[in-house]
């Protein structure tokens, strides 16, 4: 009996799609116009310190709170500093803590959830209590706490950043995850692994994360969004990057006193982030949609 | 002036206009980037008084044609070609406020699945008083009111007051199926689309509606045009029937003509896929080969690649319905070379596989279950406030010999999928005897179990869709059993997967690719492979074919019986198919309401003497076969009286109920021979009489 079912045309047809421009020409557009924007970012970080016209800490280079003009693209901080270079040279710094932290916060939360929601009973319900507890304390009055708790030695440094970063954002992603866990463990695939005697691990590993990518993926993008003002609200209560870092959340706070006489002080770097967060949205709203084949839809 | 028969009623052909006609419909959906034609050249024609049927697989495009019946285009859909004119005018071309004043009022729709279609935050009745204030039926609310009333007797539901203040959820499939035909109705519509109305329900649910629908189209006189992929439904309610495929129809002809003598091969085939209680044997050269698939498509005839009687002609050019008998047209080039159904059908050397059991009380018994208890809820481990467990099944008592096939029927919430959880350990409340292999006891929850009883018991879900993890490939779906149970890495591993691949039919081209990449008999083949993997002795099945479409249940099935046939492995077979028991089961046991009622030999069960309740199921069977018409009783007999548990569970609802003694005293068990036993305050020898006399009397 000879009733095999063949896809043998099926594949041809996608062989031929291989190449890569068609592969990279048939991705979402937004996710492309995303990318674009991201390697950009990632150039401008790469090599801005080679080809910025002053040093960012240079102070003085023109009178403070000067309007944009050819010798100062976009016009002078409160110290005279030009700000076309301090956005520039700041922008590997903002990348660095937002994603690092993002990424870490991304991974904890992940996992807590998703371990939380397949296992389930007493387990979850401590652990999201828990969650709920960090979650309910306002995220500055959080990281105040995390940061005086760490000692003044410590303050500042990029690393209790990233840290406090990380703690803050964990617990939301972890409910996040979770939600969608929850939703998975009543799959049937699941039920099949469970019926094999797979670990927790296991199953969260191989069931349920591959399934719970976009959602996190979107998150990730938010969050990361996020990062860059929470590490200036910081700054600005003087617990964040430390002046002169040219980081961009704490340029905002310092020039928002001139707002009004030099906007341009302040919507350069918030542009700056608002452009990074687009693009960081749009790619992983791109990349969650490509992955598609998903039991959950973004 | 044309006439023909369906069942015992008459139906004329008149020479009036059709009622609604398609004229030349293509219609395209966007598809990865592209349009992609899913309906061509359709033409068909309604008459007023008939009940057209439309049928085919999945995917053929039935649903498509019930949206241009309601000239309604959905999303990323778009008609390139053709009209479908109802009272000269135009569907396709009205504006939408012209179109919303037809749909509902003069042509409405029943919907596949009541439980979406019904808005759940709304009380049923207000629906369907909304339906009839807005097409301005009814000029008030009370008016409104009463006119809903009404429609709710019509469609007998028993408390019409109480129902139309009720939410959806709060009915029973069967009682929201009959509220949205009584939505349906509620304008007298002219034409009523029917899209799968009774898919989702039960047997014994199904016959009531279909018998609902009989009776009201001869009450009302109402066209209705209904789509479905049973044959046995159309069978038993239509009287003309066109068969789809790929957008195309392949025969149109009347329904006694279509099933006495199929002229095109794809129906042929389709026909002779249905299983039957009556003719239990199967026709394995009639059966159809392979699967619509969209993308393999050639020029001429969208069957060719499944078709034997394949020319070169079939492959270039496309044909169209020619008449070949009054009111049958059939679109094949070769029909005229295509034999005659009865001939093929009848000559046909049935396959038996050699699958004998032996029965004897001494032989050693694989799976042993004794006074099965199985609930829900609290397990009352050392919890401040325990709950008892909400029982689901109460007692029940099997076992299953090693290569054998033991089925489990009944209606959905019988208990019958719990049975088969229980037995893989997850039900948090199991207690009394599960004897495994004499060796193991199976009470135990799965996260207790021994690697050896993890391998040995294998479950197949009924989803595929749901059963297959969307984001793993085939090869890693049937790999992790291989890894997890033999360690299996490497070369190894991919060699056992292939021939795992070829025990179900598939190719090596399947092994990296992803479920969402492969038709529902493929996912539910890669399922069956994934289970295979571990090597199991006992395999349970549960409703593993009824997502699948009639053709496609037909080759898994075979596929079950050959693995069966050569791997020994026992079946735990679930399903609430009588039709499918009989094809490959080698005993039964029926189930309701927790309990079992009957149990015994395939061929003892379907025949007398059988516990009303089996009785019941098998009546209710629509049988593909028009001249075989399902009694028309089933108005009054079957209909849950109360919601009491009776000491004989089925006392509620039994035709035959004896009186207080149902009621109270637990049925003995009747024992009929070695292996037949039922459930029943009635003693055997007047069980058939007494059943026969109910429905007499009824019909």
């Amino acid at each position: 009996m000879d009733t095999t079912i063949s896809s043998k045309n099926v594949t041809a047809k996608k062989t031929r799609a291989f190449g890569l421009l068609s592969r990279i020409r048939r991705l979402p557009r937004g996710m492309l116009i995303g990318a674009g924007i991201l390697v950009f970012y990632l150039f401008v970080a790469l090599t801005g310190d080679y080809w910025t016209p002053y040093d960012y800490n240079q102070v003085g280079t023109g009178k403070p709170f000067e309007k944009p003009s050819s010798e100062h693209l976009l016009g002078t901080d409160q110290l005279g500093r030009d700000v076309f270079s301090r956005v520039v040279e700041g922008t590997d710094i903002v990348l660095y803590l937002a994603l690092t932290s993002t990424l870490l916060a991304t991974i904890i939360g992940g996992v807590l959830g998703l371990v939380s929601g397949f296992v389930g009973g007493w387990f979850d319900q401590v652990a999201m209590r828990v969650v709920d507890i960090v979650i309910s304390i306002p995220f500055l009055v959080l990281g105040l706490l995390l940061i005086s708790a760490a000692g003044p030695e410590l303050a500042g440094s990029f690393q209790l950043l990233i840290f406090v970063i990380a703690f803050v954002y964990a617990p939301r992603i972890a409910r996040m995850t979770r939600a969608v866990a929850i939703d998975l463990v009543t799959r049937d695939f699941v039920t099949a692994a469970r019926t094999r005697g797979e670990s927790i691990w296991s199953i969260v590993w191989h069931e349920l994360l591959p399934n719970a990518t976009g959602v996190i993926l979107v998150e990730l993008g938010v969050r990361a969004g996020y990062a860059p003002i929470f590490v200036g609200a910081l700054g600005f209560l003087g617990l964040g990057v430390r002046p002169p870092i040219p980081e961009w959340g704490l340029m905002i706070s310092e020039n928002r006193p001139a707002i009004v006489s030099a906007p341009m002080a302040v919507f350069a770097p918030a542009l700056a982030l608002a452009v990074l967060v687009i693009g960081l949205n749009l790619f992983t709203d791109g990349m969650a949609r490509l992955l598609g084949r998903t039991a959950i839809n973004v | 002036m044309s006439e023909y028969i369906t069942g015992n009623s008459k139906t004329v052909l008149p020479d009036v206009s059709p009622l609604i006609e398609i004229q030349e419909l293509d219609v395209e959906y966007w598809q990865q980037q592209d349009w992609v034609k899913v309906i061509e050249g359709l033409s068909l024609q309604i008459f007023p008084g008939e009940t057209f049927g439309l049928v085919g697989e999945s995917g053929c495009g039935k649903s498509t044609t019930a949206n241009a019946m309601l000239g309604f285009r959905p999303r990323a859909a778009r008609y390139t070609r053709g009209s479908v004119w109802f009272e000269n005018k135009d569907l396709l071309k009205l504006t939408e406020a012209e179109k919303q004043k037809i749909r509902g009022a003069k042509i409405s729709l029943v919907p596949q699945n009541p439980t979406t279609a019904l808005s759940p935050g709304m009380r049923v009745g207000r629906q369907i008083s909304e339906t009839l204030l807005y097409h301005r039926y009814c000029k008030d609310r009370k008016e409104a009111r009463e006119r809903t009333l009404e429609l709710f007797k019509q469609v007998s539901l028993k408390n019409p007051e109480k129902i139309f203040e009720k939410y959806p959820h709060q009915l029973s499939g069967g009682q929201q199926q009959r509220a949205i035909t009584a939505m349906a109705l509620a304008c007298n519509p002219k034409l009523v689309v029917l899209d799968e109305p009774t898919t989702g329900l039960d047997v014994t649910t199904q016959a009531q509606i279909l018998d609902l629908l009989v009776e009201l189209r001869s009450r009302f006189g109402i066209t209705m045009f209904y789509i479905t992929h049973n044959l046995g439904v159309v069978a038993q309610i239509c009287t003309r029937i066109a068969v789809m495929y790929a957008g195309r129809l392949v025969e149109v002809a009347p329904t006694e003509e279509l099933f006495s003598s199929p002229r095109h091969p794809y129906t042929q085939g389709l026909i002779a896929s249905v299983p039957r209680v009556s003719k239990p044997s199967r026709k394995q050269s009639l059966l159809l080969r392979g699967l619509l698939r969209r993308d393999e498509l050639p020029p001429g005839c969208p069957f060719a690649p499944r078709c034997e009687f394949v020319h070169e002609r079939c492959l270039q050019e496309a044909q169209v319905l020619e008449t070949v008998a009054d009111n049958h047209q059939v679109a094949c080039w070769r029909w005229k070379d295509v034999p005659i159904f009865r001939d093929r059908f009848y000559r046909d050397v049935a396959i038996e596989y050699e699958r004998p059991i032996n029965l004897s009380p001494d032989q050693q018994r694989l799976l042993e279950v004794k006074n099965l208890v199985i609930g829900y809820g609290s397990t009352g481990k050392g919890r401040f406030f325990k709950k008892p467990p909400s029982i689901i099944v109460d007692g029940i008592s099997f076992d299953i010999l090693p290569g054998e096939t033991f089925a489990l029927v009944g209606e959905s919430g019988s208990g019958k999928t719990t049975v088969a959880r229980a037995l893989t350990g997850l039900t948090p409340y199991t207690k009394g005897e599960i004897d495994f292999l004499n060796a193991y006891d199976l009470t135990q929850p799965v996260d207790k179990r021994t690697d050896e009883i993890l391998r040995s018991v294998q479950f197949i879900f009924q989803n595929p869709d749901a059963s297959l993890n969307p984001r793993q490939r085939v090869s890693k779906i049937i790999g992790r059993p291989l890894q997890r149970f033999f360690s299996l890495s490497g070369k190894e591993l991919r060699i056992r997967i292939e021939k795992l691949l070829e025990d179900v039919r598939l190719d090596q081209s399947y092994y990296n690719r992803y479920p969402d990449e492969l038709s529902g008999g493929e996912r539910q083949r890669i399922a069956i492979a994934r289970a295979l993997a571990a090597e199991p002795t006992l395999l349970l099945c549960d409703e593993v074919l009824s997502a699948l479409d009639v053709s496609v249940q037909a080759n898994i099935l075979e596929l079950l019986i050959e693995l069966q046939t050569r791997k020994k492995i026992a079946y735990l077979f679930i399903t609430h198919d009588l039709a499918v028991v009989r094809s490959i089961a080698h005993r039964v046991g029926v189930m309701y309401w927790g309990a079992l009622c009957e149990l015994g030999r395939v061929d003892e069960v379907y025949n007398a003497p059988s516990h009303p309740y089996t009785e019941m199921l098998l009546k209710a069977i629509p049988e593909p076969d028009p001249a075989q018409q399902m009694p028309h009783m089933r108005k009054d007999v079957g209909l849950i009286v109360t919601d009491m548990k009776y000491a004989c569970p089925f006392a509620a609802r039994c035709p035959v109920k004896l009186g207080v003694i149902c009621e109270q005293q637990e049925p003995p068990w009747r024992i009929a021979s070695e292996t037949h036993m039922l459930r029943c305050h009635i003693p055997l020898e007047e069980l058939p009489d007494r059943l026969s006399e109910v429905w007499q009397a009824v019909s």
